[in-house]
């Protein structure tokens, strides 16, 4: 349970709110690569931390984010022409280079100088594991780009995509933090399993339904995971990072480490009430498969919305005659089975009436996370911000180990490169 | 820039606001003609300045614009049963005729008095230029009748249409005294450099008052033997603009078109648009083309005349035609004119835009002009006093384009056309 207060602290992301400061001193997705994959492509829309901005790649293949009002009458620039090393208002003309530059202002005359008196807002961004990467804080505080794993292999090893909720970013990380709920919210999934194909993770992972969650903090955010019963006197350990400020990686597959599969999300704050689910699979040892990665991927979205067409709209496609003799939601995806039972919550969910278990420490580890680094920066202090980009070199483990093995000694088995 | 607090006060057109009640003080276009056009019709719902109204045409041919909302228990007035003389509520029958006297109460007593002293809103009507305006204002405060010349002219001369916009009024009308864009968001051939407004792009921008609003020049210098292109415009209180509508290369005769943005609430406004022709012959279709009936192939007078072509599929955006053929890439065609091009632009500021945050140049001197003078006249409003516009000044007034010597001012040049209804004889009714 958190007081309303507090509720109100973690969910708010807009300028000036503490969460919303805290957020903008992490570099964060704002939208695939690919989504202006073209010099001189059309601007896309990109609405982060409450935020409208326009991303655009000028000619030169340079990244913009710029605000979406043209500074003189606040006309939107998603209409602009990208041309010519910048992006132009097409109601007046005034163009602008991805610095917010004012780089050309026609409609005043020759004489003037008022183009070298406006700017337009715009933020740094970085290309980076197949997403545009925005930095929307203060200079002196911008950390490292973080080191995570499918930004440190070859394009053709990872698979990224994006997709709307319509609720706010923290039941997101809330949903991706809690293993717990997959033992029913995705329980008896027919084709798609999360873990191997030989099923074992799964499987395990269904035998002891109330696991008991430990939480380790480190360098990155913090480690959790829950040991469950194995044969052979052994537990099957699954280990998920938590990386600051809102990225997972799944624990799942089997074999060697170095050559399985991953998958994680980050949740993106759009506005408070809907968030960006960054998606991201990568396999360090060689190419993804045709339609390999993680479901969510694979999604059929609405083009202009990007929102999944299974929504709220349509109750997430669910089947009752599925929910009573297959499946334990009768909804179809496992991406839409979280998204769905998210927003269910409402689009900020009133956490001063949940009740909260055992199996829930790491979703309370992650709001005393957020909570101190909001009052922190009320206080006039900085906040903790993992500052090294190497800090974020972690994966996930989802494997059957002695039971000699303390979680202590499991968890620096998440490092990348750990046997 | 304005600060939040005047932004709101140039917004706000709801009973009671400043603006509001100056716009109170003018006769206002409520709908189309047409659209109750037949004795016992159908009523139909207006929405103006914020208020919630009916109107409905009685057996006699008169025209009613009352509340929704029926005085007895608030239903709807639009379910009501348009019939001898009044419009009768459907929830208990209580009747009212245009004036809003309640004429029959049936479920009353026949010995009651009560509907003697029941009454319902209801404001004048009056049916002119294919328009039904009204007047919303006290009865002693009532102006002469809105007879722009465009409403004096023969029907053949002239039509009138409307569109949805969803936007704060002052956005469009703002845009509607702002010439400089033309070179830009309406530039629908991107390779012509002939076009006056190609050659010219940084106009200068000239105001003069008058006791209506103002007269306005955009001037486009060309070069010294050929002069400078004038495109001079009128703003008559408080949101009406007149321009010129000559199509140069026909050698037609000259026509003056024009935009009334008339407040459905704060966020929605309907945009009228209007032209006139100053010759001897009518309007040819493709005259008429964006003002009129034509353009409801693409404007959706079932879907409360919203543009087919709209937000929410970014006003059919064609990012290969932006990049080689005109500057937006939205469509310009004759059903919807430049108007389409506005409209996208003016809706992508947001629904009210924060001024607080704006930079105006040199170019929008006529924008700062227009705002002065409704806050102006909003305060003149307050202290009791008559605002501009609301005597006959305006009805003779004109707009032209002229490529004039350079030493011609326009404001002697076009003089006599611009305000004294000189040279053309329109066919007047």
């Amino acid at each position: 349970m958190l007081s309303a207060q507090d509720n109100e602290m973690i969910t708010r992301t807009g300028p000036g709110t503490p969460m919303g400061e805290y957020l903008r001193r992490f570099w964060m997705p704002a939208l695939l690569s690919e989504e202006i994959a073209e010099p001189d492509s059309p601007p896309v829309r990109v609405k982060i931390l409450n935020e409208e901005l326009i991303a655009f790649r000028d000619t030169n293949g340079d990244v913009g984010l710029i605000d979406n009002n043209c500074p003189h009458r606040r006309a939107s620039l998603f209409f602009g022409r990208n041309e010519e090393c910048g992006l132009r208002c097409v109601y007046h003309g005034w163009k602008f280079d991805t610095n917010g530059d004012c780089v050309d202002m026609p409609s005043e005359p020759a004489e003037s100088n008022f183009k070298d008196k406006v700017k337009v807002k715009a933020y740094s961004t970085e290309d980076w594991g197949g997403y545009i990467w925005a930095y929307m804080g203060p200079a002196e505080s911008m950390p490292e780009l973080p080191e995570v794993g499918w930004a440190m292999v070859p394009e053709s090893h990872r698979k990224v995509s994006r997709r709307l909720q319509e609720n706010n970013f923290v039941q997101g990380i809330e949903g991706g933090i809690d293993s717990s709920h997959i033992s029913f919210l995705h329980f008896g999934l027919p084709p798609v399993v999360r873990d191997d194909p030989a099923r074992a993770g799964h499987s395990l992972s269904n035998i002891d339904a109330a696991p008991h969650f430990i939480v380790k903090t480190t360098d990155y955010g913090f480690v959790y995971g829950a040991n469950r019963e194995a044969e052979n006197d052994s537990y099957y350990w699954r280990l998920t990072p938590f990386m600051l400020p809102f990225f997972t990686v799944i624990p799942g597959g089997t074999g060697n480490p170095d050559e399985r599969t991953y998958s994680g999300h980050g949740w993106v704050p759009a506005d408070d009430e809907s968030c960006w689910m960054f998606t991201y699979s990568w396999n360090a040892s060689r190419p993804l498969n045709e339609g390999e990665g993680h479901g969510a991927s694979f999604l059929e979205k609405e083009p202009r919305t990007m929102r999944a067409v299974m929504n709220k709209d349509n109750d997430y496609g669910i089947d009752r005659e599925v929910q009573r003799t297959k499946t334990f939601t009768g909804i179809e995806a496992i991406s839409i089975q979280d998204s769905g039972i998210q927003e269910s919550m409402g689009a900020i969910c009133d956490r001063t009436k949940e009740h909260l278990g055992t199996s829930d420490s790491a979703v309370i580890a992650m709001r005393r996370m957020y909570l101190q680094g909001c009052r922190d920066l009320l206080e006039g202090k900085e906040p903790f911000v993992p500052k090294k980009g190497s800090a974020y070199r972690v994966r996930s483990v989802a494997d059957v180990m002695d039971k000699k093995v303390t979680f202590e000694e499991t968890t620096e088995k998440v490092a990348v490169g750990a046997t | 820039m304005l600060n939040a607090q005047d932004n709101q006060l140039v917004s706000q057109t709801g009973p009671g606001t400043p603006m509001g009640e100056l716009m109170r003080r003018y006769w206002i276009p409520a709908l189309l003609s047409w659209e109750v056009a037949e004795p016992d019709g159908t009523p139909v719902r207006v929405k103006l300045l914020g208020e919630e109204l009916i109107t409905f045409k009685d057996t006699d041919g008169k025209i009613g614009l009352i509340d929704n909302y029926c005085p007895h228990r608030r239903a709807s007035l639009f379910f009501g049963r348009n019939e001898e003389c009044g419009l009768r509520c459907v929830y208990h029958g209580w009747k009212f005729d245009v004036d809003g006297n309640c004429v029959d109460m049936p479920s009353e007593p026949a010995e009651s008095n009560f509907k003697d002293k029941v009454k319902v809103l209801a404001y004048p009507c009056m049916d002119m230029g294919g328009v039904v305006w009204t007047y919303m204002g006290t009865l002693e405060n009532q102006p002469p009748p809105p007879m722009f010349e465009w409403t004096q002219v023969v029907e053949t001369h002239r039509a009138v249409n409307k569109v949805l916009q969803e936007s704060n009024w002052l956005q469009g009308l703002e845009g509607g005294v702002d010439s400089v864009h033309a070179s830009y968001l309406h530039n629908n051939d991107i390779t012509n450099t002939t076009r006056y407004e190609s050659r010219s792009a940084a106009p200068s921008i000239e105001v003069e008052p008058t006791d209506y609003g103002y007269a306005y020049g955009s001037v486009r210098h060309l070069s010294k033997e050929e002069g400078n292109f004038v495109r001079a415009y009128q703003f008559i209180m408080p949101f009406t603009q007149l321009r010129p509508d000559d199509r140069r290369e026909s050698g037609a005769s000259p026509k003056v078109a024009g935009h009334m943005w008339v407040p459905i609430d704060d966020e929605n406004h309907f945009v009228w648009n209007f032209v006139y022709s100053l010759g001897d012959e009518p309007l040819t279709d493709a005259d008429k083309a964006k003002h009129s009936d034509l353009a409801y192939e693409v404007i959706d007078i079932n879907n409360g005349f919203r543009c087919i072509w709209n937000a929410d599929n970014d006003y059919g955006i064609d990012r290969e035609v932006q990049r080689t053929q005109t500057f937006t890439g939205i469509l310009a065609d004759a059903r919807v004119g430049a108007n389409l091009q506005d409209r996208g632009i003016q809706e992508s500021m947001g629904t009210i835009v924060d001024r607080t945050r704006e930079h105006l140049a040199t170019t929008d001197r006529a924008i700062i002009a227009t705002r002065r003078m409704l806050q102006e006249a909003a305060n003149v409003v307050g202290d009791g006093g008559t605002p501009r516009g609301t005597g006959p000044s305006y009805y003779k007034v004109r707009s032209i384009q002229r490529v004039l010597p350079v030493d011609v001012p326009w404001q002697e040049g076009m003089k006599e056309l611009l305000f004294e209804g000189a040279e053309y004889s329109p066919i007047m009714q």
